[in-house]
């Protein structure tokens, strides 16, 4: 057959496993089918380049260092952020491959010019027009930048060189020469009896991964890859001169024998593991059996000096070689625990506990270590550290004590714990983000708040599963049942959505305990952040932590809680609610997180987490401050009132960092407090409100950098009077759904949405005008200026800031399962990529989506207009921002003013200038929005 | 009039066994002295159909509901929603509640209703303003503009486990409440020859959507596959042949119960068991008019449609035996229920129910009771000594016993 038979034969092939018309990706070898001649040598050329190791750089300690600074908790290989530049089509589904087609490849022909499929043919290759009009790209220099602008992720580990696209440009020109095609040698077919060569891609399906010490991509990152291509270039041919080969190196035996390992169109790939183990087309099925001693007698060689010799004969080319000072750069042979050890310092970051009944148990959910710690009170010991899910958050026991229930954030489940055996024994899948976990007195049914899907998933648990979803407000977050067991109070830590310019409504969701359904929601008026929540003992209110964020009037002053204030809620059995302020003048609350009455009800301890403080409240004294106020003052003036704290807060007590959750003893003698960043329980003596003791949890001794950002972060004593800390516009290092104006670009100007501080490190340039191009820019002293109020960051402390909010982590996006698109989002990623209307019309291209938008981060990283300034704003530029989980950071433009995706284009695109939208129909745009949940 | 018609000459089935019936109960009805309660006369002679004789009215003058052009009457257990022209009003413990734009509802012109099991959610639909979600006292809107609702004029709303389907002038939508995903069928992806839904139903995993102009469409959730039922001799004017599928394409309401389905036309009424099809005109049977606004049934062999001459009760489909209230003149002060066999009138009795006008666009079965509403005010017709079917000898002796 000759070369171009097949070539037109893998066309036909391609058609039929593509389905008509769709383009599908071939590989760069069927692309080197005619692209790998004297005239046209682009596949050597891309062999020998950067983009082709792409794939294979990830595999080395840096690549993990990088990831893990940028919040990437999943293996780079694994990642869809770094796959997005160092892979071909990584966020495509497996039918829009072809078998021909490897990942390993990295960036290969078809990342820059298209999925090949439909053009690759000759007759329409030569035809410029046609191939274009058949899916072929000429990428310009928007295309390079993609990926090619600085990542502040990687310029922190490697040393990069500044970009230069024009220099970059001829480094990887691969201009043709025209010509005959060449004709493809094909490998004979061999008999089955005879052992043969299989090629390094059949061995590269097994031998990937860490368990396999990255085999695979460590092969490609050698000289042994590119031993073939090399013969490509000027000094090759030079070299073979001299030492008498004529013409091609490429076609010549004496070089082959030690640059390639097969014939056919392979031989790009240099020496492949054949060359040393042997021919695999008889081992390797053993080999992947997992069977070495069958795999050995069928002709797996282990290569020994000898082998290596064969080749690298002393002098040969001029060059010495020392078997033992190669080996160590080939030697593949045990596991890589790079990327574990990249993870070495694990903190516990404990967040919500919980007490038994007896009291002689603490059970503690700690976020960083993925674990729940039970703890031994007489002793004050730790006695079990229990994996569970990924980003522990709560936790709650059934009430015959014989299990405990933990809600994992960062995988959306719930682990149920034997505390008999202390042993995770179940996984209960539940809404998304799950926060608080409280069971009804029966302990038949769990309630799990969501807070990322705004609901509460009611979980049965004789069947270990849930039954049913209640919707509920924004950001479901702490749950506590009444003592009568008939009613779940759930907060929420966002406000509804509001039109511009009004106060903020954030809810407390009842739920009816006797048919599981919503049976009340509390509104509670210019508050958000509502997060803990407890029942007083006789059940006639509920108490819950609250912030009073003053976003309606421009941040200038902080003076008089001027920015935020901090307080608790207090709701009535019979609907009223009232607001009081844990804050004093100039010594505020910051961040009031959990709350907990004790079984006397005289006294409420609520922990501050940006003070380190928590504050006693008596409760008897605070009715009297409420029942001898009239209702005017209760509704409008203590609300806002810095004066009367005093009142009814005892006393503040100091505890270790970032204190968060808090249980009281069933007895009434203790409060434990988780201190999150101190990796310790506080031990609180009620009777004289004193920190007695600290638990540690057996957290490492050293405080790295980035756990030091994490304190700063978390802690207000940068701020005036410690009104805030970032935390509290950042919970989760998320939104709180609040727009802001600001005042560096004028009072009553230019309102701000609150933006995402998850997964962001390379996303620069940061704030919606694109002013900061880092985050320590961001973070440094003009923060200051328009936020604190006061001393800035020490240059130490905004490195150690910055250090810590470039590792918070995405979750996993909720709506995408591994490559698979539901019908719907696929057809919305072909809108998302479209180039033409529904008419036919073409789409210019700064009009389609993914010009400004483009993977991985769906950003470009520029400025732009698109149409939707309004009249507050004075510039209509803005930074495009990334579509990474764009579900969860609602609501949508600059100003917030869009409260759904959809209403970006429904209602704020009339000209098509935020895209070409408008001549979707409605079921597109919906297809589109599915899509664009799965970034 | 019974005892007459035993002896006329039997031409159908339906009336041989009406007949054999009352000649075998006959000496009982003789034994019985008449009574004069309620539900005595609701009841009738052996042999014949439950009649709601007493009913109850309500008027937004009252001060009770929002407004008296009844769109939607949904039942709740003790609870009774009804949409109205300029509100949602909710009926529980004998009193009244209700909520306009200014209470929080998002449009005024609620046009269906529908109530989760699960979770209790009342999902509202807004003629011109989409959907709303109340819970808790809470209005969440989902329109055209900030959801992927495919279009805010909605006529009906169905819940089937945690997917609310939504009938639009559009399409159909659908919303999954876990996942938050929404799904639009048009004439795209569903055999729709109009895409102007006029109401949908739902049950044992199947969606019903009733078309105007397009018949019903039948949704498999399982298989994910449509099902279109219309009518097979595509006559706009006349039902060819009667029996051979839907009765007309121009439907309004479906009403799946009991693994029956019951659909509304202007062209009469259809019944389906899922194997036969059975269709009733005005001129064949006791329907009071074949423009039908919407059907309710109340199980596989009883339904109550809203006509506009009325409301006309399939009280046993057996013996294909019918209840119709109207009023006989425009102005009469009650209304008039006829029993009849077929379109064969039996007697008439007279009710109570004084609405002014019997064009009846609701209806709903609460119990016992039962509801209609029409353009001018709300009637409950209490169902005291409620029976299914035709009254028997066991009825008989229960009334004797204070049952």
């Amino acid at each position: 057959m000759t070369g171009r038979a097949l070539l037109l034969a893998i066309c036909v092939v391609s058609a039929v496993s593509a389905g008509a018309g769709e383009p599908v990706y071939v590989g760069a070898e069927v692309c080197g089918e005619c692209h790998d001649s004297p005239q046209r040598d682009q596949l050597d050329r891309w062999y020998l380049s950067p983009h082709a190791r792409a794939y294979a750089a990830l595999a080395l300690p840096e690549a993990a260092e990088i990831a893990r600074i940028s919040g990437i908790e999943e293996n780079p290989f694994s990642s869809p952020i770094c796959l997005g530049c160092h892979a071909t089509a990584s966020d495509v589904e497996a039918w829009q491959f072809d078998s021909t087609f490897h990942i390993e490849d990295g960036v290969q022909c078809e990342r820059c010019h298209g999925p090949g499929s439909e053009y690759m043919a000759a007759e329409i290759m030569f035809d410029s027009e046609a191939a274009q009009l058949a899916g072929l790209r000429k990428p310009d220099r928007r295309a390079c930048m993609v990926c090619h602008k600085e990542k502040g992720s990687h310029t922190a580990v490697v040393e990069v060189t500044p970009f230069n696209y024009d220099e970059a440009l001829k480094k990887i020109a691969h201009p043709g020469f025209g010509g005959e095609l060449r004709e493809v040698t094909v490998r004979l077919e061999t008999a089955d009896d005879d052992p043969h060569v299989v090629g390094v891609m059949v061995c590269a399906s097994c031998h990937r991964g860490e368990s396999k010490g990255y085999v695979a991509s460590k092969w490609r990152l050698t000289r042994h890859a590119e031993a073939y291509a090399v013969l490509g270039t000027d000094a090759a041919r030079t070299m073979a001169f001299v030492e008498g080969v004529e013409g091609d190196p490429r076609q010549s035996d004496a070089c082959l024998q030690c640059h390639a390992t097969e014939t056919g169109i392979s031989r790009t790939r240099g020496i492949q593991c054949e060359s040393c183990h042997g021919p695999g087309s008889k081992h390797a099925a053993q080999a992947a059996a997992g069977e070495p001693v069958a795999a050995h007698a069928v002709g797996l060689f282990p290569p020994t000096r000898a082998t290596c010799e064969r080749c690298h004969v002393p002098g040969i080319h001029g060059a010495d070689f020392d078997f033992n000072s190669y080996l160590p750069q080939v030697d593949h042979s045990r596991a890589d625990m790079t990327m574990a050890q990249a993870a070495a310092i694990e903190y516990k970051t404990p967040f919500n506990l919980t007490v038994s009944a007896d009291g002689r148990r603490l059970f503690v959910a700690c976020e960083a270590s993925d674990s729940l710690m039970v703890v031994d009170t007489p002793t004050r010991t730790v006695v079990a550290d229990i994996p569970v899910g990924n980003l522990p958050h709560g936790v709650c026991l059934s009430p015959d004590g014989k299990r405990a229930y933990v809600s994992n954030r960062g995988d959306d489940t719930v682990s149920v714990i034997d505390l008999s055996a202390m042993a995770a024994v179940d996984t209960i899948r539940v809404g998304d983000e799950p926060h608080g976990v409280v069971t009804d007195l029966a302990g038949r049914t769990l309630y799990v708040a969501n807070a990322g899907s705004a609901d509460v998933s009611v979980v049965d648990l004789e069947q270990r599963r849930e039954v049913k979803r209640l919707s509920a407000g924004r950001g479901a977050w702490g749950v506590s049942r009444s003592p009568d067991g008939g009613e779940i109070y759930v907060t929420n830590n966002l406000s509804h959505f509001v039109p511009f310019r009004t106060p903020s409504r954030s809810e407390v969701t009842v739920v009816g305990t006797e048919r599981s359904m919503i049976s009340d929601r509390v509104m509670i008026p210019e508050a958000n952040l509502l997060q803990g929540v407890d029942v007083a003992p006789g059940g006639e209110f509920a108490l819950v932590t609250l912030v009073r964020t003053k976003n309606l009037v421009p941040m200038t002053r902080v003076l008089q809680g001027w920015v935020m204030t901090n307080g608790i809620g207090v709701l009535w059995r019979d609907g009223r609610f009232d607001q009081l302020l844990l804050d004093e003048p100039d010594n505020y609350f910051a961040d009031p997180t959990d709350v907990a009455i004790t079984p006397d009800g005289r006294l409420a301890f609520v922990t501050g987490g940006g003070v380190d403080e928590v504050a006693v409240v008596d409760l008897q004294r605070m009715r009297a401050v409420l029942e001898s106020a009239s209702e005017e003052d209760r509704r409008d003036l203590l609300p806002n009132h810095l004066g009367v704290t005093t009142e009814f807060v005892e006393r503040r007590i100091p505890v270790g960092r970032n204190p968060r959750g808090l249980a009281v003893s069933p007895d009434g003698l203790f409060v434990y407090v988780a201190e999150a960043l101190a990796d310790a329980v506080a031990v609180i003596d009620v009777e004289s409100r004193v920190k007695v003791a600290t638990i540690d949890l057996g957290g490492p001794e050293e405080i790295t950098l980035t756990r030091k950002g994490e304190s700063i972060f978390h802690s207000a004593e940068v701020t005036y009077g410690r009104q805030f800390s970032c935390h509290s516009c950042h919970p989760d290092g998320g939104i709180d759904n609040i727009t802001y104006d600001i005042e560096p670009d004028g009072i009553g100007f230019n309102p701000v949405d609150n933006r995402t501080l998850r997964g962001i490190l390379d996303t620069a340039p940061f704030k919606w005008t694109g002013k900061n191009k880092t985050i320590s820019r961001q973070c440094g002293p003009r923060l200051a200026v328009f936020f604190t109020r006061i001393d800035p960051f020490t240059l130490d402390q905004v490195v150690a800031l910055e250090s810590y909010i470039r590792t918070i982590p995405r979750n996993p996006n909720r709506y995408r399962v591994g490559d698979q698109l539901t019908p719907s989002q696929r057809r919305g990623k072909a809108l998302f990529e479209r180039t033409v209307t529904n008419s036919g019309a073409e789409i210019p291209v700064e009009g389609r989506c993914n010009s400004c938008h483009p993977a991985p981060y769906f950003t470009n990283r520029e400025l732009a207009t698109v149409g939707t300034a309004s009249e507050l704003d004075t510039h209509d530029v803005f930074d495009v921002p990334h579509l990474n989980n764009i579900y969860e950071s609602a609501p949508y433009l600059h100003d917030g003013r869009a409260d759904t995706l959809e209403e970006i284009w429904t209602r704020f695109n009339p000209n098509d200038e935020h895209g070409v939208t408008n001549d979707m129909t409605k079921d597109q745009l919906n297809d589109l929005i599915e899509y664009l949940k799965t970034l | 009039m019974i005892l007459s018609s035993t002896s006329r000459r039997c031409n159908s089935l339906r009336e041989l066994r009406f007949g054999a019936s009352l000649a075998c109960f006959a000496a009982v009805l003789l034994t019985v002295g008449s009574a004069a309660s309620a539900a005595d006369e609701a009841a009738g002679p052996v042999g014949e159909p439950y009649v709601y004789t007493h009913w109850e009215t309500f008027y937004a003058s009252e001060g009770g509901l929002p407004n008296d052009h009844i769109f939607a009457i949904t039942a709740d257990g003790d609870r009774l929603w009804v949409g109205t022209e300029d509100g949602l009003a909710l009926y529980e413990n004998q009193t009244w509640r209700s909520w306009r734009e200014k209470d929080g509802l998002p449009w005024r012109v609620v046009s269906a209703i529908a109530v989760s099991e699960k979770t209790g959610d009342v999902w509202v639909g807004l003629f011109g303003g989409g959907l709303a979600r109340f819970s808790g006292g809470r209005f969440d809107n989902f329109n055209q503009f900030n959801s992927g609702l495919v279009n805010d004029v909605v006529y009906g709303v169905a819940v089937l486990d945690d997917t609310v389907w939504v009938a639009t002038t559009a399409g159909l939508s659908a919303l999954d409440t876990v996942t938050g995903e929404w799904e639009i069928y048009t004439e795209k992806n569903a055999p729709m020859e109009e895409i102007w839904c006029y109401n949908v139903d739902a049950g044992d995993g199947k969606v019903y959507a009733a078309v105007w102009g397009g018949g019903i469409l039948e949704w498999d959730v399982k298989t994910r596959r449509w099902n279109a039922h219309r009518d097979p001799d595509r006559e706009m004017e006349i039902d060819l042949f009667r029996d051979d599928g839907l009765i007309h394409i121009i439907t309004t309401a479906v009403s799946y119960v009991d693994r029956v389905l019951w659909a509304a036309t202007y062209f009469g009424l259809s019944r389906y068991d899922g194997r036969h099809w059975r269709g009733y005109m005005d001129h064949d049977s006791g329907l009071a008019s074949n423009f039908i606004n919407f059907t309710k049934g109340r199980s596989a062999t009883s339904s109550y449609n809203a006509t506009d001459r009325g409301l006309a009760v399939l009280s046993d489909f057996s013996t294909d035996t019918w209840v119709s209230y109207r009023r006989d003149t425009e102005d009469a002060a009650t209304w008039t229920a006829h029993i009849s066999v077929g379109n064969e009138e039996r007697r008439a009795m007279s009710t109570d129910l004084s609405l002014p006008n019997h064009f009846v666009i609701a209806v709903e079965i609460q119990g016992n009771d039962v509801w209609i509403g029409t353009g001018h005010g709300l009637a409950r017709g209490v169902g005291a000594g409620f029976f299914e079917g035709l009254s028997t000898p066991h009825v008989e002796v229960a009334k004797e016993a204070g049952q």
